[in-house]
């Protein structure tokens, strides 16, 4: 009886199921694709993608999950203002920006809902790698380019944009070896645990650091959550326990990292850090006392990439399934006010705006000039 | 007072939740460039049926005058086990699932289990070993993944015939076997008459013990059930702990937008349905309403506030005020 039941419930699923079955969706190609210096592919087994051609300008939004972080919110102005400049805005017939917090069911609704609303290409930074297999789906069979960014699927076949954080690791590595060329003792603030990007640039660090043929290091590990109160709590901590340090890498919560050195009276030593416009606030002031930073980080630009990449993508460009965007570097003694750093703004902005491959460049004025606020 | 006039009165709560859920649906739909097609009406079940068997499991405790903050983590436990065990041909998918929620019974007695035998605060309880099952979840899948039997996940997250979406039909399913049955059953009547009073049900010959730990089990039952159509809804498991915790909030929320007292033994699990519903149209709005991010949790704290005072309406129809109290 059971049996029985069983197998018409799974004649009924399959054949029921059996419309569904039928997947379009991007071409694969074969590479290179359009302006290969900035849409750069993440490795050299990254397919490409070719999108049917549309006609402009297109109707475009943005799935943001978690809002309220300054990061999230100045990618939402930067999204404004990109969307604004004058040769992107030809292309642009709408930009619709909704932000549904941490709940995987109402982002998937939110990107389903862009989908059927006939939006031409979709924005999101996903809560979760992997649950978005089903509307990936959807969103190839309506025809719909769907750019993952930041947060990416764990999915080849959708287009993601995203730096590579390992590379990031081998900047922040590298800069220390540069700069304390002899050995010596590094503090090492890691990000967020269980992070894909936490884990990717604390392996670039160690690659670098831990060459064989290179220095020794001796490095000594504390978590800061990429937050400013956190990385200065324990770098206060491990300068309590360890006197003193010869280099510091930071992955986040570099403001915070920085004035615990100085709070300490710790001397002056070489940075690898983020992007804050706090640090390289603190850089510029006191490179000529030993603090000389190396800033490299995760732009909320990242947005205004992912834009770039969409509408290519609608224009029926060959694009690569993993774009790996050129990462925005400031070095001692590049650091210079009002261009890449910029003292009247707040400690928390993010001054990583500038993709020069690419021809992006969103300046600070332009973001801050924008509201935040969902159209 | 006539049949209809009592009935009415009876279901006051309800009645306000559905005519709420029915002016802000058609706010949303009219505002919907798309209108109600089958995508949109899918769209918008798929995550609603989700909340709605949540709150269904958090209201059968509350009725008790108890509350069950573990609803949460049952739902997320249930969807990392689901996206580990729902693999396979269709007919092993199927068995998955009856072993999912088989889970969620398992994990309902325990609860109901503390509480009546070990005679613990339900809302302590709750906490505890919604913490437990939370910590399977992650033991099961510590990192986002898994690969469910794309054919019932499909089905379950499409529409039947093309047009309805089989997430409600699902619902209406539950309902029509699990919750009248249920409600019109000894051990149903006797978790509202516990919820009243349970020194007189118990005075009475209301099997207490009995009606207290079928109501956690239950719950339990339907938060798995919820799991598990999330799994169907992403085809992974994800051990959330943010998720767990807005379900269980959102729960309780949709129990009071509901009717169902959170002093017990009055209201219904059909309420607690439409207070979900209600509660994802919020959402929802926000779609629809061009509305700053910054603000939106502001928008949806008020609209939330206006809901829960409609659920309070009972205020107005008692001529003894003290009477709530009781």
């Amino acid at each position: 009886m059971v049996r029985r039941f069983l197998k018409v419930l799974t004649g009924t699923v399959a054949a029921l199921s059996f419309a569904t079955s039928a997947i379009a969706g991007p071409e694969v190609v074969s590479g290179p694709g359009v302006q290969p210096e900035c849409f750069a592919p993440l490795s050299a087994e990254t397919k490409f993608l070719k999108f049917p051609k549309k006609e402009g300008p297109y109707r475009i939004a943005l799935a943001n999950g978690f809002v309220g972080n300054t990061w999230r919110i100045q990618m939402i102005k930067t999204a404004k203002a990109y969307s604004e400049q004058p040769d992107v805005a030809k292309d642009i017939k709408e930009l619709k920006v909704v932000s549904t917090g941490t709940d995987v069911a109402a982002q998937i609704a939110a990107i389903d809902n862009f989908i059927n609303s006939g939006y031409d290409a979709i924005l999101t930074i996903a809560v979760n790698p992997t649950a978005f297999t089903p509307v990936i789906k959807r969103a190839n069979k309506a025809g719909v380019v769907l750019v993952a960014f930041d947060n990416t699927f764990d999915s080849d076949e959708v287009i993601q944009v995203n730096e590579n954080q390992f590379q990031i690791g081998v900047i922040n590595g590298t800069w220390i070896k540069k700069n304390v060329p002899n050995g010596g003792k590094i503090l090492e603030v890691r990000g967020l645990p269980g992070n894909s990007v936490d884990r990717d640039r604390h392996l670039g660090i160690r690659s670098v650091l831990e060459a064989a043929d290179g220095p020794k290091y001796e490095i000594i590990e504390v978590v800061g959550n990429w937050d400013d109160g956190t990385a200065q709590k324990v770098t206060a901590d491990a300068i309590a326990v360890h006197k003193k340090f010869d280099g510091v890498t930071v992955q986040g919560g570099s403001t915070g990292t920085v004035r615990a050195l100085m709070d300490a009276g710790h001397p002056f030593v070489p940075v690898a850090g983020e992007a804050e416009n706090g640090f390289r606030k603190l850089c510029a002031e006191n490179a000529d006392k030993g603090l000389l930073c190396s800033s490299a980080g995760q732009s909320p630009g990242l947005v205004a990439i992912a834009m770039k990449t969409a509408i290519e993508a609608l224009k029926g460009e060959t694009l690569p399934q993993f774009v790996s965007v050129p990462i925005p570097l400031v070095e001692h003694p590049d650091f210079k006010a009002d261009v890449n750093f910029f003292p009247a703004l707040t400690d928390n902005f993010f001054n990583s705006n500038d993709f020069p491959p690419c021809g992006v460049n969103i300046l600070a004025t332009d973001i801050m000039g924008k509201s935040e606020a969902d159209n | 007072m006539s049949d209809w006039r009592y009935h009415i009165s009876h279901n006051l709560g309800t009645l306000t939740a559905v005519g709420l859920f029915a002016v802000m649906f058609t706010i949303y739909i009219s505002n919907h460039e798309a209108g109600l097609t089958p995508a949109v009406a899918t769209t918008a079940a798929n995550k609603a049926v989700l909340l709605a068997l949540v709150a269904m499991a958090q209201t059968i405790p509350v009725l008790t005058r108890g509350l069950d903050l573990s609803v949460g983590s049952v739902f997320v436990l249930a969807n990392c086990l689901a996206s580990a065990i729902v693999v396979g041909t269709i007919g092993q998918g199927l068995l998955g699932c009856v072993a999912v929620l088989l889970l969620g019974i398992v994990c309902g007695f325990v609860n109901g289990a503390i509480v009546v035998w070990g005679r613990l605060q339900p809302i302590i309880t709750t906490l505890a070993t919604g913490a437990i099952f939370y910590g399977i979840a992650l033991w099961i899948r510590p990192t986002p993944g898994g690969d469910v039997q794309y054919d019932i996940a499909d089905f379950v997250a499409g529409q039947l015939f093309g047009v309805v979406p089989t997430a409600l039909v699902v619902l209406l399913l539950v309902v029509l076997l699990v919750w009248i049955p249920y409600r019109s059953s000894p051990l149903g009547r006797g978790a509202y008459a516990v919820g009243s009073n349970e020194q007189a049900a118990y005075m009475s010959g209301v099997p207490v013990e009995k009606a207290k730990i079928a109501a956690y089990t239950l719950a339990g039952f339907l938060a798995s059930l919820g799991g598990l159509i999330l799994t169907f809804n992403t085809y992974s498991g994800e051990a959330s702990a943010a998720i767990g915790g807005t379900y269980t909030l959102n729960s309780i929320a949709a129990v009071v937008i509901g009717g169902t007292s959170l002093f017990g033994g009055w209201g219904s699990a059909i309420g607690s349905i439409f207070g979900a519903f209600v509660l994802r149209t919020i959402e929802d709005l926000l779609f629809v309403f061009d509305l700053p991010p910054l603000w939106q949790p502001l928008f949806q704290g008020v609209v939330l506030l206006v809901a829960i005072s409609l659920g309070a309406i009972r205020v107005f129809r008692i001529r003894n005020r003290l009477e709530l109290f009781t």
